[in-house]
Protein backbone atom coordinates (compact mmCIF):
# COMPACT_ATOMS: atom_id res chain seq x y z
CA UNK A 1 0.00 0.00 0.00
CA UNK A 2 2.38 2.51 1.21
CA UNK A 3 6.17 1.82 -0.03
CA UNK A 4 9.54 4.25 1.03
CA UNK A 5 12.38 3.53 -1.22
CA UNK A 6 15.55 4.71 -0.17
CA UNK A 7 14.03 7.68 1.59
CA UNK A 8 16.51 10.58 3.07
CA UNK A 9 15.69 13.98 4.64
CA UNK A 10 18.43 16.72 4.81
CA UNK A 11 17.77 20.28 6.95
CA UNK A 12 20.54 22.04 5.92
CA UNK A 13 23.34 20.26 7.14
CA UNK A 14 21.47 17.97 9.20
CA UNK A 15 20.69 14.45 8.27
CA UNK A 16 17.11 13.60 9.51
CA UNK A 17 16.33 10.59 8.02
CA UNK A 18 18.83 8.43 5.48
CA UNK A 19 17.86 5.69 3.39
CA UNK A 20 15.09 4.65 4.98
CA UNK A 21 13.06 1.84 3.12
CA UNK A 22 9.29 1.20 4.68
CA UNK A 23 6.70 -0.90 3.56
CA UNK A 24 3.18 -1.00 4.67
CA UNK A 25 0.84 -3.43 3.95
CA UNK A 26 -2.72 -2.68 3.24
CA UNK A 27 -5.36 -3.97 6.15
CA UNK A 28 -1.71 -3.90 8.60
CA UNK A 29 -1.35 -2.06 11.74
CA UNK A 30 2.91 -1.30 11.96
CA UNK A 31 4.13 0.43 14.42
CA UNK A 32 6.99 2.97 14.31
CA UNK A 33 9.42 3.95 16.77
CA UNK A 34 13.05 4.64 17.91
CA UNK A 35 14.67 7.12 20.94
CA UNK A 36 13.26 11.03 20.48
CA UNK A 37 14.95 12.82 17.84
CA UNK A 38 15.05 9.19 15.32
CA UNK A 39 13.30 11.15 12.46
CA UNK A 40 9.78 9.28 13.29
CA UNK A 41 7.17 12.84 12.80
CA UNK A 42 9.69 13.30 9.63
CA UNK A 43 8.72 10.15 7.93
CA UNK A 44 5.15 11.51 8.67
CA UNK A 45 5.57 14.43 7.23
CA UNK A 46 7.61 12.93 3.84
CA UNK A 47 4.78 10.59 3.55
CA UNK A 48 2.10 13.21 3.89
CA UNK A 49 3.86 16.20 1.84
CA UNK A 50 4.65 18.46 3.98
CA UNK A 51 7.98 18.65 2.48
CA UNK A 52 9.58 16.66 -0.03
CA UNK A 53 12.41 14.12 0.77
CA UNK A 54 15.80 14.90 -0.14
CA UNK A 55 16.53 11.91 -2.41
CA UNK A 56 14.54 8.44 -2.58
CA UNK A 57 10.73 7.81 -3.68
CA UNK A 58 7.10 7.25 -2.09
CA UNK A 59 4.69 5.11 -3.65
CA UNK A 60 1.01 5.22 -2.00
CA UNK A 61 -1.35 2.73 -3.70
CA UNK A 62 0.80 2.70 -6.30
CA UNK A 63 0.76 5.86 -7.25
CA UNK A 64 3.95 8.17 -7.04
CA UNK A 65 3.70 10.89 -4.16
CA UNK A 66 7.01 11.54 -3.71
CA UNK A 67 6.22 15.30 -4.49
CA UNK A 68 3.10 15.87 -4.20
CA UNK A 69 1.59 18.55 -2.18
CA UNK A 70 -0.10 17.70 1.40
CA UNK A 71 -3.57 18.31 -0.21
CA UNK A 72 -3.14 16.11 -2.82
CA UNK A 73 -1.57 13.21 -0.99
CA UNK A 74 -4.54 13.92 1.59
CA UNK A 75 -6.95 13.65 -1.32
CA UNK A 76 -5.61 9.66 -2.03
CA UNK A 77 -6.65 9.13 1.07
CA UNK A 78 -3.81 9.58 3.71
CA UNK A 79 -5.36 11.28 6.94
CA UNK A 80 -3.29 11.59 10.24
CA UNK A 81 -2.83 12.82 13.83
CA UNK A 82 -0.04 14.86 15.24
CA UNK A 83 2.46 14.34 18.51
CA UNK A 84 0.68 17.95 19.67
CA UNK A 85 -2.48 18.08 18.80
CA UNK A 86 -3.30 20.62 16.38
CA UNK A 87 -7.04 21.50 16.58
CA UNK A 88 -8.35 24.32 15.11
CA UNK A 89 -9.29 26.65 17.81
CA UNK A 90 -11.26 28.76 15.62
CA UNK A 91 -14.14 25.95 15.43
CA UNK A 92 -16.17 23.93 17.76
CA UNK A 93 -15.29 19.86 18.27
CA UNK A 94 -18.35 19.27 16.29
CA UNK A 95 -16.89 21.28 13.38
CA UNK A 96 -13.51 20.29 13.57
CA UNK A 97 -15.02 16.93 12.70
CA UNK A 98 -16.87 18.66 9.99
CA UNK A 99 -14.08 19.83 8.34
CA UNK A 100 -12.42 15.75 8.29
CA UNK A 101 -15.43 15.64 5.62
CA UNK A 102 -14.05 18.65 3.89
CA UNK A 103 -12.64 17.08 0.90
CA UNK A 104 -15.72 14.26 0.34
CA UNK A 105 -17.88 17.25 0.15
CA UNK A 106 -17.99 19.12 -3.33
CA UNK A 107 -20.64 22.41 -2.52
CA UNK A 108 -18.21 25.37 -3.65
CA UNK A 109 -18.97 29.25 -3.44
CA UNK A 110 -21.91 29.36 -5.58
CA UNK A 111 -23.40 26.35 -4.34
CA UNK A 112 -22.99 27.16 -0.92
CA UNK A 113 -23.61 30.55 -0.87
CA UNK A 114 -27.18 30.42 -3.08
CA UNK A 115 -27.60 27.58 -0.62
CA UNK A 116 -29.09 24.87 -3.33
CA UNK A 117 -31.17 22.23 -2.54
CA UNK A 118 -28.17 19.98 -2.93
CA UNK A 119 -25.58 22.24 -0.68
CA UNK A 120 -28.51 22.05 1.96
CA UNK A 121 -28.55 18.17 2.00
CA UNK A 122 -24.53 17.82 1.76
CA UNK A 123 -24.19 20.23 5.03
CA UNK A 124 -26.99 17.88 6.84
CA UNK A 125 -25.02 14.81 5.66
CA UNK A 126 -21.78 16.40 7.16
CA UNK A 127 -23.29 17.06 10.23
CA UNK A 128 -25.16 13.62 10.71
CA UNK A 129 -21.72 12.29 9.64
CA UNK A 130 -19.17 14.23 11.87
CA UNK A 131 -22.24 13.38 14.82
CA UNK A 132 -21.51 9.77 14.36
CA UNK A 133 -17.68 10.28 14.82
CA UNK A 134 -17.84 12.06 17.38
CA UNK A 135 -20.30 9.34 19.24
CA UNK A 136 -17.74 7.01 18.43
CA UNK A 137 -15.53 8.37 20.67
CA UNK A 138 -17.85 9.48 23.30
CA UNK A 139 -17.85 13.35 22.47
CA UNK A 140 -21.49 13.56 21.51
CA UNK A 141 -22.15 16.36 24.37
CA UNK A 142 -19.14 18.48 24.06
CA UNK A 143 -19.80 19.09 20.96
CA UNK A 144 -19.80 22.88 21.10
CA UNK A 145 -17.38 23.22 22.56
CA UNK A 146 -14.40 24.90 21.82
CA UNK A 147 -11.93 22.00 20.61
CA UNK A 148 -8.66 23.82 22.18
CA UNK A 149 -10.54 23.54 25.60
CA UNK A 150 -10.70 20.12 26.19
CA UNK A 151 -8.63 18.16 28.46
CA UNK A 152 -5.43 16.86 26.20
CA UNK A 153 -6.90 13.22 25.77
CA UNK A 154 -10.20 14.31 24.35
CA UNK A 155 -8.03 16.32 22.21
CA UNK A 156 -6.21 13.02 20.89
CA UNK A 157 -9.60 11.21 20.27
CA UNK A 158 -11.23 14.48 18.44
CA UNK A 159 -7.91 14.33 16.24
CA UNK A 160 -8.41 10.82 15.37
CA UNK A 161 -11.98 11.47 15.00
CA UNK A 162 -11.05 14.15 12.63
CA UNK A 163 -8.56 12.07 10.85
CA UNK A 164 -11.39 9.37 10.44
CA UNK A 165 -13.63 11.83 8.97
CA UNK A 166 -11.71 12.15 5.80
CA UNK A 167 -12.42 8.25 5.38
CA UNK A 168 -8.80 7.47 4.82
CA UNK A 169 -7.30 4.37 3.46
CA UNK A 170 -4.02 4.85 5.53
CA UNK A 171 -4.44 6.45 8.86
CA UNK A 172 -0.90 8.19 10.82
CA UNK A 173 -1.10 8.21 14.09
CA UNK A 174 1.82 10.13 15.76
CA UNK A 175 2.09 9.07 19.23
CA UNK A 176 -1.45 8.83 20.23
CA UNK A 177 -1.37 7.25 23.98
CA UNK A 178 1.03 10.23 25.01
CA UNK A 179 -0.77 11.93 27.93
CA UNK A 180 -3.31 9.14 28.10
CA UNK A 181 -3.49 7.18 31.32
CA UNK A 182 -3.37 3.02 31.15
CA UNK A 183 -7.16 2.86 31.00
CA UNK A 184 -7.81 4.85 28.40
CA UNK A 185 -4.86 3.49 26.08
CA UNK A 186 -6.57 0.31 26.84
CA UNK A 187 -9.69 1.94 25.33
CA UNK A 188 -7.89 3.39 22.50
CA UNK A 189 -6.40 0.34 21.89
CA UNK A 190 -9.61 -1.68 21.12
CA UNK A 191 -10.86 1.38 19.51
CA UNK A 192 -7.75 0.72 16.61
CA UNK A 193 -8.63 -2.57 16.24
CA UNK A 194 -12.22 -1.50 15.62
CA UNK A 195 -10.71 1.25 12.49
CA UNK A 196 -8.43 -1.45 11.54
CA UNK A 197 -11.93 -3.61 10.79
CA UNK A 198 -13.45 -1.59 8.66
CA UNK A 199 -10.58 -1.51 6.76
CA UNK A 200 -8.11 1.13 7.28
CA UNK A 201 -4.40 0.53 7.61
CA UNK A 202 -2.49 2.06 10.16
CA UNK A 203 0.59 3.29 10.83
CA UNK A 204 1.83 4.22 14.18
CA UNK A 205 4.55 6.03 16.24
CA UNK A 206 4.34 5.06 19.97
CA UNK A 207 6.75 5.41 23.13
CA UNK A 208 4.24 3.09 25.33
CA UNK A 209 6.12 -0.01 24.09
CA UNK A 210 3.42 -2.60 26.17
CA UNK A 211 0.86 -0.62 23.68
CA UNK A 212 2.43 -1.24 20.83
CA UNK A 213 3.41 -4.59 21.26
CA UNK A 214 0.13 -5.45 21.75
CA UNK A 215 -1.13 -3.70 19.03
CA UNK A 216 1.38 -4.44 16.10
CA UNK A 217 1.86 -7.13 13.85
CA UNK A 218 4.98 -5.86 12.64
CA UNK A 219 7.35 -3.17 13.84
CA UNK A 220 9.99 -0.52 12.43
CA UNK A 221 12.47 0.97 14.65
CA UNK A 222 14.46 4.11 13.69
CA UNK A 223 17.81 5.62 15.31
CA UNK A 224 19.30 8.68 14.10
CA UNK A 225 17.20 8.46 11.04
CA UNK A 226 18.21 5.16 10.21
CA UNK A 227 16.00 2.05 10.26
CA UNK A 228 17.41 -0.33 11.96
CA UNK A 229 15.66 -3.08 12.47
CA UNK A 230 11.92 -4.12 11.27
CA UNK A 231 9.75 -7.44 12.08
CA UNK A 232 7.36 -8.78 14.16
CA UNK A 233 6.97 -7.92 18.27
CA UNK A 234 8.95 -10.30 19.80
CA UNK A 235 11.77 -10.17 17.05
CA UNK A 236 12.12 -6.51 18.02
CA UNK A 237 12.37 -7.10 21.77
CA UNK A 238 15.23 -9.80 20.81
CA UNK A 239 17.10 -7.45 18.52
CA UNK A 240 20.63 -6.42 19.98
CA UNK A 241 20.49 -3.18 17.60
CA UNK A 242 16.97 -2.24 19.57
CA UNK A 243 18.27 -3.10 22.71
CA UNK A 244 21.34 -1.25 22.26
CA UNK A 245 19.35 1.80 21.14
CA UNK A 246 17.22 1.97 23.83
CA UNK A 247 19.66 1.03 26.42
CA UNK A 248 23.12 1.78 25.30
CA UNK A 249 25.61 -0.37 25.18
CA UNK A 250 27.92 -0.90 28.32
CA UNK A 251 30.49 1.06 26.66
CA UNK A 252 28.22 3.80 25.99
CA UNK A 253 26.96 3.90 30.19
CA UNK A 254 30.21 3.74 30.75
CA UNK B 1 -26.11 26.71 19.40
CA UNK B 2 -24.94 26.43 15.75
CA UNK B 3 -28.49 26.59 14.51
CA UNK B 4 -29.21 28.85 16.66
CA UNK B 5 -26.91 31.02 15.72
CA UNK B 6 -27.36 30.40 11.61
CA UNK B 7 -31.46 31.36 12.79
CA UNK B 8 -30.35 34.31 14.44
CA UNK B 9 -29.07 35.42 11.52
CA UNK B 10 -31.27 34.68 8.99
CA UNK B 11 -34.10 36.67 10.84
CA UNK B 12 -32.08 39.37 11.71
CA UNK B 13 -31.27 39.12 7.86
CA UNK B 14 -35.23 39.18 7.12
CA UNK B 15 -36.06 41.95 9.53
CA UNK B 16 -33.15 44.62 8.71
CA UNK B 17 -34.38 43.11 4.93
CA UNK B 18 -38.14 44.40 5.38
CA UNK B 19 -37.31 47.47 7.33
CA UNK B 20 -34.94 48.71 5.04
CA UNK B 21 -37.58 47.66 1.53
CA UNK B 22 -40.16 50.12 4.12
CA UNK B 23 -38.34 52.44 5.01
CA UNK B 24 -39.72 54.78 1.69
CA UNK B 25 -43.05 54.47 2.49
CA UNK B 26 -42.59 55.74 5.63
CA UNK B 27 -39.90 58.70 5.44
CA UNK B 28 -41.29 59.69 1.70
CA UNK B 29 -39.10 60.52 -1.26
CA UNK B 30 -36.74 62.88 0.54
CA UNK B 31 -33.03 63.87 -0.42
CA UNK B 32 -32.16 60.96 2.40
CA UNK B 33 -32.92 58.23 -0.29
CA UNK B 34 -30.07 59.79 -2.27
CA UNK B 35 -27.49 58.75 0.90
CA UNK B 36 -29.42 55.45 1.64
CA UNK B 37 -28.37 54.90 -1.91
CA UNK B 38 -24.86 55.33 -1.43
CA UNK B 39 -24.74 53.62 1.68
CA UNK B 40 -26.29 50.57 -0.32
CA UNK B 41 -23.89 50.74 -2.90
CA UNK B 42 -20.80 51.10 -0.47
CA UNK B 43 -22.02 48.54 1.40
CA UNK B 44 -21.68 46.15 -1.57
CA UNK B 45 -18.11 46.41 -1.91
CA UNK B 46 -17.29 46.97 2.39
CA UNK B 47 -19.43 43.29 2.53
CA UNK B 48 -17.30 41.85 -0.57
CA UNK B 49 -14.21 43.13 1.38
CA UNK B 50 -15.15 41.99 4.69
CA UNK B 51 -15.24 38.34 3.34
CA UNK B 52 -11.72 38.77 1.63
CA UNK B 53 -10.04 40.38 4.73
CA UNK B 54 -12.20 38.22 7.98
CA UNK B 55 -12.50 34.78 6.32
CA UNK B 56 -9.74 34.70 3.43
CA UNK B 57 -7.50 36.65 5.49
CA UNK B 58 -5.89 39.17 3.26
CA UNK B 59 -6.14 42.85 3.02
CA UNK B 60 -6.48 44.29 -0.56
CA UNK B 61 -6.65 47.57 -1.40
CA UNK B 62 -7.92 46.79 -5.21
CA UNK B 63 -11.54 47.21 -4.10
CA UNK B 64 -11.92 50.72 -5.49
CA UNK B 65 -10.02 49.66 -8.72
CA UNK B 66 -12.58 46.67 -9.15
CA UNK B 67 -15.40 49.41 -8.72
CA UNK B 68 -13.89 51.50 -10.92
CA UNK B 69 -13.71 48.54 -13.32
CA UNK B 70 -16.91 47.54 -12.77
CA UNK B 71 -18.50 51.41 -13.92
CA UNK B 72 -16.43 51.89 -16.58
CA UNK B 73 -16.96 48.41 -18.17
CA UNK B 74 -20.57 48.90 -17.86
CA UNK B 75 -20.28 52.38 -19.17
CA UNK B 76 -18.07 51.65 -22.42
CA UNK B 77 -20.19 48.25 -23.39
CA UNK B 78 -22.93 50.47 -22.85
CA UNK B 79 -21.64 53.33 -25.07
CA UNK B 80 -19.42 52.18 -27.61
CA UNK B 81 -21.31 48.77 -27.96
CA UNK B 82 -24.33 49.77 -27.75
CA UNK B 83 -25.49 46.85 -25.42
CA UNK B 84 -28.30 47.25 -23.10
CA UNK B 85 -27.42 48.47 -19.53
CA UNK B 86 -28.70 45.18 -17.85
CA UNK B 87 -26.21 43.24 -20.41
CA UNK B 88 -23.81 45.99 -20.16
CA UNK B 89 -23.60 45.12 -16.23
CA UNK B 90 -23.68 41.13 -16.38
CA UNK B 91 -20.57 41.21 -18.97
CA UNK B 92 -18.35 43.90 -16.78
CA UNK B 93 -19.18 41.32 -14.01
CA UNK B 94 -17.60 38.65 -15.91
CA UNK B 95 -14.50 40.71 -17.17
CA UNK B 96 -14.06 41.76 -13.45
CA UNK B 97 -13.86 37.89 -12.28
CA UNK B 98 -11.81 37.35 -15.77
CA UNK B 99 -9.24 40.13 -14.04
CA UNK B 100 -9.31 39.10 -10.82
CA UNK B 101 -8.38 35.48 -11.78
CA UNK B 102 -5.89 36.80 -13.65
CA UNK B 103 -4.59 39.48 -10.50
CA UNK B 104 -5.01 36.91 -8.05
CA UNK B 105 -3.54 34.20 -9.57
CA UNK B 106 -0.18 36.92 -9.38
CA UNK B 107 -0.85 38.27 -6.14
CA UNK B 108 -2.10 36.03 -3.79
CA UNK B 109 1.33 34.33 -3.70
CA UNK B 110 1.92 37.06 -1.65
CA UNK B 111 0.85 37.57 1.95
CA UNK B 112 0.61 40.99 4.49
CA UNK B 113 2.14 43.98 3.66
CA UNK B 114 3.58 42.62 0.38
CA UNK B 115 0.17 41.85 -0.78
CA UNK B 116 -1.65 44.89 0.33
CA UNK B 117 1.06 46.46 -1.48
CA UNK B 118 0.43 44.84 -4.35
CA UNK B 119 -3.12 45.13 -4.76
CA UNK B 120 -2.62 48.72 -3.93
CA UNK B 121 -0.36 49.07 -7.53
CA UNK B 122 -2.94 47.59 -9.40
CA UNK B 123 -5.30 50.33 -7.99
CA UNK B 124 -2.89 52.85 -9.39
CA UNK B 125 -2.22 51.06 -12.78
CA UNK B 126 -5.77 51.07 -13.03
CA UNK B 127 -6.23 54.98 -12.27
CA UNK B 128 -3.53 55.90 -14.42
CA UNK B 129 -5.02 53.69 -17.38
CA UNK B 130 -8.17 55.16 -16.69
CA UNK B 131 -7.07 58.64 -17.30
CA UNK B 132 -4.72 57.67 -20.48
CA UNK B 133 -6.64 55.63 -22.37
CA UNK B 134 -8.85 58.59 -23.32
CA UNK B 135 -10.58 57.12 -26.41
CA UNK B 136 -12.12 54.07 -24.65
CA UNK B 137 -12.51 56.32 -21.26
CA UNK B 138 -12.96 59.28 -22.05
CA UNK B 139 -9.57 60.24 -20.02
CA UNK B 140 -9.65 63.13 -17.37
CA UNK B 141 -13.45 64.38 -18.90
CA UNK B 142 -14.71 60.69 -18.06
CA UNK B 143 -17.85 59.03 -19.48
CA UNK B 144 -21.15 60.72 -19.35
CA UNK B 145 -25.34 60.32 -20.56
CA UNK B 146 -24.61 56.70 -19.33
CA UNK B 147 -27.94 55.14 -20.52
CA UNK B 148 -30.12 53.96 -16.54
CA UNK B 149 -31.40 50.46 -16.16
CA UNK B 150 -34.90 50.16 -17.11
CA UNK B 151 -36.50 46.73 -15.98
CA UNK B 152 -39.61 46.40 -18.35
CA UNK B 153 -40.46 49.80 -19.07
CA UNK B 154 -39.87 51.21 -15.88
CA UNK B 155 -36.39 53.54 -16.50
CA UNK B 156 -34.49 53.71 -12.59
CA UNK B 157 -33.43 57.27 -12.83
CA UNK B 158 -34.77 58.42 -9.44
CA UNK B 159 -33.41 58.22 -6.04
CA UNK B 160 -36.72 56.70 -5.36
CA UNK B 161 -37.16 54.04 -7.77
CA UNK B 162 -33.22 52.88 -7.85
CA UNK B 163 -33.39 52.74 -3.91
CA UNK B 164 -35.27 49.24 -5.04
CA UNK B 165 -32.97 48.28 -7.24
CA UNK B 166 -29.81 48.55 -4.77
CA UNK B 167 -31.12 47.57 -1.69
CA UNK B 168 -32.27 44.13 -2.61
CA UNK B 169 -29.21 43.30 -4.33
CA UNK B 170 -27.45 44.78 -1.39
CA UNK B 171 -29.17 42.30 0.99
CA UNK B 172 -29.28 39.50 -1.37
CA UNK B 173 -25.29 40.19 -1.79
CA UNK B 174 -25.06 39.90 2.21
CA UNK B 175 -27.25 37.48 2.59
CA UNK B 176 -24.54 35.30 -0.05
CA UNK B 177 -21.98 36.11 1.86
CA UNK B 178 -23.53 34.85 5.50
CA UNK B 179 -24.22 31.53 4.05
CA UNK B 180 -21.12 31.06 2.74
CA UNK B 181 -19.56 31.89 6.03
CA UNK B 182 -21.73 29.72 7.50
CA UNK B 183 -21.33 26.12 4.74
CA UNK B 184 -18.30 24.04 4.63
CA UNK B 185 -16.30 26.97 2.36
CA UNK B 186 -17.07 28.94 5.67
CA UNK B 187 -14.98 26.48 7.91
CA UNK B 188 -12.27 25.54 5.40
CA UNK B 189 -11.66 29.14 5.34
CA UNK B 190 -11.54 29.66 9.05
CA UNK B 191 -9.54 26.78 9.58
CA UNK B 192 -6.92 28.38 6.37
CA UNK B 193 -6.69 31.33 8.11
CA UNK B 194 -5.63 29.68 11.50
CA UNK B 195 -2.99 27.45 10.04
CA UNK B 196 -2.69 26.97 6.54
CA UNK B 197 -0.28 23.75 6.71
CA UNK B 198 -2.69 21.54 8.68
CA UNK B 199 -5.53 23.04 6.54
CA UNK B 200 -4.30 21.56 3.38
CA UNK B 201 -3.28 18.26 5.17
CA UNK B 202 -7.20 18.20 5.35
CA UNK B 203 -7.55 18.65 1.42
CA UNK B 204 -8.23 21.99 1.64
CA UNK B 205 -6.84 23.66 -1.70
CA UNK B 206 -5.78 26.74 -0.20
CA UNK B 207 -4.38 28.67 -3.57
CA UNK B 208 -7.21 27.85 -5.71
CA UNK B 209 -9.77 29.18 -2.42
CA UNK B 210 -8.01 32.19 -1.99
CA UNK B 211 -8.47 33.10 -5.42
CA UNK B 212 -12.11 32.14 -5.73
CA UNK B 213 -12.80 33.79 -2.85
CA UNK B 214 -10.53 37.22 -4.44
CA UNK B 215 -12.85 36.57 -7.54
CA UNK B 216 -16.04 36.74 -5.61
CA UNK B 217 -15.44 39.69 -3.50
CA UNK B 218 -13.78 41.79 -6.10
CA UNK B 219 -17.22 41.17 -8.10
CA UNK B 220 -18.73 42.50 -5.14
CA UNK B 221 -16.89 45.64 -5.61
CA UNK B 222 -17.46 45.21 -9.53
CA UNK B 223 -21.37 45.06 -9.30
CA UNK B 224 -21.39 48.13 -6.75
CA UNK B 225 -19.26 50.50 -9.30
CA UNK B 226 -21.75 48.92 -12.70
CA UNK B 227 -24.69 50.07 -10.81
CA UNK B 228 -23.24 53.08 -9.72
CA UNK B 229 -22.30 54.39 -13.60
CA UNK B 230 -25.81 53.81 -14.82
CA UNK B 231 -27.11 55.31 -11.85
CA UNK B 232 -25.28 58.39 -11.48
CA UNK B 233 -25.12 58.47 -15.72
CA UNK B 234 -21.88 60.54 -15.78
CA UNK B 235 -18.13 58.32 -14.18
CA UNK B 236 -14.75 60.45 -14.41
CA UNK B 237 -11.09 58.83 -12.61
CA UNK B 238 -12.27 60.16 -9.18
CA UNK B 239 -15.04 57.27 -9.25
CA UNK B 240 -12.95 54.54 -8.39
CA UNK B 241 -9.79 56.62 -6.98
CA UNK B 242 -7.36 54.83 -4.51
CA UNK B 243 -9.33 57.29 -1.69
CA UNK B 244 -12.66 55.35 -2.02
CA UNK B 245 -10.31 52.05 -1.01
CA UNK B 246 -9.18 53.69 2.23
CA UNK B 247 -12.99 55.00 3.18
CA UNK B 248 -14.11 50.81 2.52
CA UNK B 249 -10.84 49.91 4.77
CA UNK B 250 -12.43 52.39 7.35
CA UNK B 251 -15.49 50.88 7.30
CA UNK B 252 -13.78 47.83 8.29
CA UNK B 253 -11.89 49.28 10.97
CA UNK B 254 -15.07 50.72 12.44
CA UNK B 255 -17.54 48.22 12.05
CA UNK B 256 -14.77 44.93 12.37
CA UNK B 257 -13.08 43.43 10.04
CA UNK B 258 -13.91 39.47 10.74
CA UNK B 259 -17.78 40.24 11.26
CA UNK B 260 -20.58 40.64 7.67
CA UNK B 261 -23.09 42.90 10.24
CA UNK B 262 -20.08 44.99 11.07
CA UNK B 263 -19.57 45.87 8.05
CA UNK B 264 -23.40 46.90 7.51
CA UNK B 265 -23.40 48.62 10.57
CA UNK B 266 -19.69 50.64 9.46
CA UNK B 267 -21.05 51.89 6.25
CA UNK B 268 -24.49 53.44 7.97
CA UNK B 269 -22.88 55.28 10.18
CA UNK B 270 -19.70 56.40 8.81
CA UNK B 271 -22.09 57.43 5.85
CA UNK B 272 -23.67 59.51 8.06
CA UNK B 273 -20.83 60.80 10.56
CA UNK B 274 -18.96 61.66 7.09
CA UNK B 275 -22.20 64.15 6.53
CA UNK B 276 -21.64 65.64 10.07
CA UNK B 277 -17.88 65.91 9.20
CA UNK B 278 -18.54 68.10 6.01
CA UNK B 279 -18.38 71.67 8.44
CA UNK B 280 -14.41 70.20 8.49
CA UNK B 281 -13.80 70.11 5.10
CA UNK B 282 -10.73 69.58 3.82
CA UNK B 283 -9.93 68.32 7.48
CA UNK B 284 -11.97 65.32 7.32
CA UNK B 285 -9.26 63.34 5.85
CA UNK B 286 -7.00 63.93 8.50
CA UNK B 287 -9.53 63.15 10.88
CA UNK B 288 -10.23 60.05 9.24
CA UNK B 289 -6.61 59.03 8.90
CA UNK B 290 -6.28 59.61 12.92
CA UNK B 291 -8.95 58.23 13.71
CA UNK B 292 -7.82 55.08 11.78
CA UNK B 293 -4.52 54.94 13.46
CA UNK B 294 -6.33 54.98 16.49
CA UNK B 295 -8.83 51.85 16.43
CA UNK B 296 -5.59 49.90 14.74
CA UNK B 297 -3.62 50.48 17.68
CA UNK B 298 -6.15 49.79 20.44
CA UNK B 299 -8.83 47.89 18.62
CA UNK B 300 -6.76 45.89 16.06
CA UNK B 301 -10.03 43.65 15.34
CA UNK B 302 -12.17 46.70 14.42
CA UNK B 303 -13.91 49.07 16.60
CA UNK B 304 -17.19 47.92 17.07
CA UNK B 305 -15.73 44.50 17.39
CA UNK B 306 -12.90 45.77 20.03
CA UNK B 307 -15.76 47.60 22.62
CA UNK B 308 -18.09 44.11 22.27
CA UNK B 309 -15.15 42.25 23.73
CA UNK B 310 -14.31 45.38 26.07
CA UNK B 311 -17.79 45.54 26.96
CA UNK B 312 -17.52 41.33 27.95
CA UNK B 313 -14.51 41.66 29.98
CA UNK B 314 -16.16 44.63 32.33
CA UNK B 315 -19.27 42.44 32.48
CA UNK B 316 -16.88 39.34 33.41
CA UNK B 317 -15.25 41.87 35.62
CA UNK B 318 -18.13 42.73 37.37
CA UNK B 319 -19.89 39.35 37.71
CA UNK B 320 -16.57 37.71 38.91
CA UNK B 321 -15.96 40.12 41.64
CA UNK B 322 -19.45 39.94 42.73
CA UNK B 323 -18.87 36.18 43.03
CA UNK B 324 -16.01 36.40 44.63
CA UNK B 325 -17.33 38.67 46.96
CA UNK B 326 -19.97 36.37 47.59
CA UNK B 327 -18.02 33.53 48.28
CA UNK B 328 -15.46 35.92 50.87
Amino acid sequence: MLQLNGVSKDFGGLRALSDVTLNVRGGQIKGLIGPNGAGKTTLFNLITGVFPPSRGSIRFLGKETTNLEPEKVARLGVSRTFQQPHLFKSLTVWENVMLGRHYRTRGEFIACGFRFPKAIKEEKDIQEQSLEYLNLFGLADKKDQIASKLPLGEQRYLEVARALATEPKLLLLDEPTSGLNDHETEQFRDLLFKIRGTGVTLLVIEHHMRFIMGLCEEIAVLNFGTKIAEGSPQEIQVSPEVITAYLGTEENID
Amino acid sequence: MGTLLKDRNKLAWLLATVVLLLLPFAFGKGFYLNTMNFIALHAMVAVGLCLLVGYGGQLSISHSAFFAIGAYASAIFCLRYHLPPFTSILLSQGLSALLAWGIGWVVLRLKGHYLAIATLSFTIIVEVLVKEMAWLTGGLQGLSSIPSISIGGWVIDSDYRFYFVAWPITMLLLLFSLNLVDSRMGRIFKAIKENEDIARQFGADVKAYKIKLFIVSSVYASIAGSLYAHFITFISPVTGSIMFAIDIIMVLAFGGFTLLWGAMIGVVSLTFLNEYLTIFADFKRAIYGLALVIIILFFPNGLLLGLRDFGNRIFLFITEGRKKHASA
